[in-house]
């Protein structure tokens, strides 16, 4: 099945999607990004590992991301099936560099791979990515993304999954937002019993912009597909979260969750939901869930009857709230790291 | 230690407290007694300093300082605590590190040193055994899931490690079975100190058998309408309210 990617050139200001299209009504990248950015110098390169042990590569977008299969063939092979991506673009100061590219995973059969993907770039850039992962009978990968990049940058990062029968994707994504942040990913369910996750939570602040947009199609019976989201807003940021899940006419067994849990922490925060479900097949389980509101007053209190300062109490509540996700990755390393960095940002979070 | 004079509080426009007088010293251990919608909890809640709650007069005055002109968080560091009566589930914070940052939060507010993660896990150990408390419980979200009898169990723990000086203990026995409340009786009596008072507020005598107060107040309509001694509690089981309402009316 071919996938719906709304075609986007970089380089091409009349290919920007604007608010008259539908998939991006909520993000409109030609507000974001009015003329082309400067094509950058492309950079790739390979070094062993530091803290997450496996293996590192680094590449800033670039046309066609040929090598990373050879990366993800040795991650698999020799070192516990991870591979770290250094995906920082550095930019330019002044001008925006532009990066744009596409890439290729394919993992065979009873495969298994632990991938940790760094969006952590610096100064000035617009980047436009493309992830195409094709997951064989029995495969396992576990993405966890970092999306912590500047707030002038202009970041579409969009990919596609495909299924097998029994095999596992599992996706985390972590966002503070920037000018402009859209995390796309687009899942076929291809196989039978195939098993899907796509979790994500959000710390925005300031202006920061955020889309975490996500389609599933099931195509097959028995596949599953669990999502549970979570984001903090405050100040005049915005979230964004539109997920749809498909049932295709006979794609029966099908058990598809999908939860949105927002926290706006001011006025002039705005969060965008839209969860969709549309369903053809008879013998389903689905179910969608989604709400926003604000910190428990009462909770806050509880706090600091307990000696908690106010901005003491709303941090511990704040991150909170959105730790649930990160501890549903089950590699402990990974776990700690996110939960590190997750302590980290709502550090700067409480003050209102 | 704890003098409350006139104090006249009102909730949303609606005067709940009206001139409230009551006196604890240290060491002793009184009673609030009274009908639904007297005020019990309120009193509670504005000593703690619950927002909405606004005090309109009055004064008090806690170990020589102005309770009312201190934020929650001072309050709670100066040494008051107030036990819920339906204690707030925190989804996401391990009860542990719950108490730990409300532990280390007040040192800090005292200019004390923080506890050491060691030190704290040492303490917490002997507590949660004299009190039943499973340490896995201690690593699950603070109150979520948890029973009745758990999270008064838990707010017994909490009062047992923050050694507070003074005690507010709201309809703690709500939801507790005679094995629980005995165990959160045994928990409070062995915090009963010369240097520490203590205020309990209930419906029932039934509280009382378990946590013998020295003295007993009635509170009716805002006001404390009479006091005495423990003997009063029996009296309250056998006629009712009615006749101090009626006296307040």
């Amino acid at each position: 099945m071919a996938f719906d990617l709304t075609p986007l050139d970089l380089f091409d200001p009349s290919s920007y999607p604007t608010r008259r299209h539908e998939e991006w009504k909520y993000s409109d990248l030609s507000r974001a990004l009015r003329d082309a950015p400067a094509r950058a110098d492309l950079t790739h390169m390979q070094a062993e590992a530091g803290d997450f042990g496996g293996f590192y590569w680094h590449c800033a977008g670039d046309g066609q991301l040929a090598d990373l299969q050879a990366a993800v063939s040795r991650a698999v092979q020799s070192s516990d099936g991870r591979l770290y991506l250094d995906m920082s673009d550095i930019g330019g100061e002044g001008t925006i560099a532009g990066y744009q590219g596409e890439g290729r995973i394919t993992l065979a059969a009873g495969e298994h791979l632990i991938l940790l993907e760094d969006y952590s770039g610096a100064l000035d850039y617009a980047a436009s990515t493309v992830l195409h992962f094709d997951l064989a009978e029995g495969a396992t990968l576990i993405r966890v993304v970092i999306l912590d990049e500047p707030e002038s940058a202009v970041s579409v990062r969009r990919s596609t999954v495909t299924t097998a029968p029994g095999s596992v994707f599992k996706q985390y994504v972590f966002a503070t937002g920037a000018k402009f942040q859209r995390f796309e990913t687009h899942v076929e369910h291809a196989g039978h019993g195939a098993q899907v996750e796509m979790h994500g939570a959000y710390l925005l602040k300031d202006t920061a912009h955020f889309d975490y947009t996500t389609r599933v199609n099931h195509a097959e019976v028995d596949g599953a597909t669990q999502q549970l989201i979570k984001g903090l807003v405050k100040d005049r940021a915005t979230a964004v979260f539109q997920g749809r899940i498909y049932v295709e006419k006979g794609a029966d067994g099908t058990d598809a969750r999908m939860r949105h849990q927002a926290l706006m922490l001011n006025d002039g925060a705005h969060v965008r939901a839209k969860p969709e479900l549309e369903i053809y097949a008879d013998d389903v389980q689905c179910a969608h869930g989604n709400t926003i509101g604000a910190l428990d007053e009462s909770a806050l209190f509880f706090c600091q009857s307990r000696g908690m300062p106010e901005e003491v109490a709303r941090a511990l509540l704040m991150q909170a709230f959105v730790v649930p996700v990160a501890e549903q990755i089950e590699d402990e390393a990974l776990r700690e790291m996110v939960l590190n960095w997750i302590a980290d940002k709502t550090e700067g979070f409480y003050a209102l | 230690m704890l003098n409350i004079q006139n104090l006249t509080v009102s909730v949303d426009d609606k005067t709940i407290l009206k001139g409230l007088n009551l006196n604890v010293p240290a060491g002793e251990v009184h009673a609030i007694m009274g009908p639904n919608g007297a005020g019990k909890s309120t009193l509670g809640y504005t000593l703690a300093g619950r927002p909405n709650y606004e005090v309109t007069q009055g004064v008090v005055d806690f170990n020589g300082e102005d309770l009312l002109d201190k934020e929650v968080h001072e309050r709670a560091a100066a040494g008051l605590y107030l036990s819920f009566q339906y204690p707030l589930e925190i989804p996401g914070v391990p009860a542990m590190t719950f108490i730990r940052t409300a532990l280390n939060a007040q040192r800090k507010v005292r200019g004390e040193e923080e506890m050491s993660a060691p030190e704290f896990l040492k303490t917490i150990r002997e507590v949660a055994k004299t009190l039943k408390i499973d340490m896995d419980m201690l690593k699950r979200p603070l109150n979520v899931g948890f029973s009745g009898g758990e999270k008064k169990r838990m707010e017994v723990l909490q009062m047992a490690l923050l050694q507070p000086k003074f005690l507010i203990l709201d309809e703690t026995d709500s939801g507790l079975d005679i094995d629980a409340l005995k165990v959160v009786s045994d928990g409070v009596n062995a915090l009963r100190a010369p240097d520490r008072g203590m205020l309990v507020i209930t419906h029932y005598q039934r509280l009382l058998d378990h946590i013998k107060p020295d003295r007993i107040h009635i509170l009716v309509d805002g006001r404390i309408v009479h006091s005495g001694g423990p003997e009063l509690a029996l009296e309250l089981e056998a006629h009712g309210y009615d006749r101090y309402v009626n006296e307040a009316a």
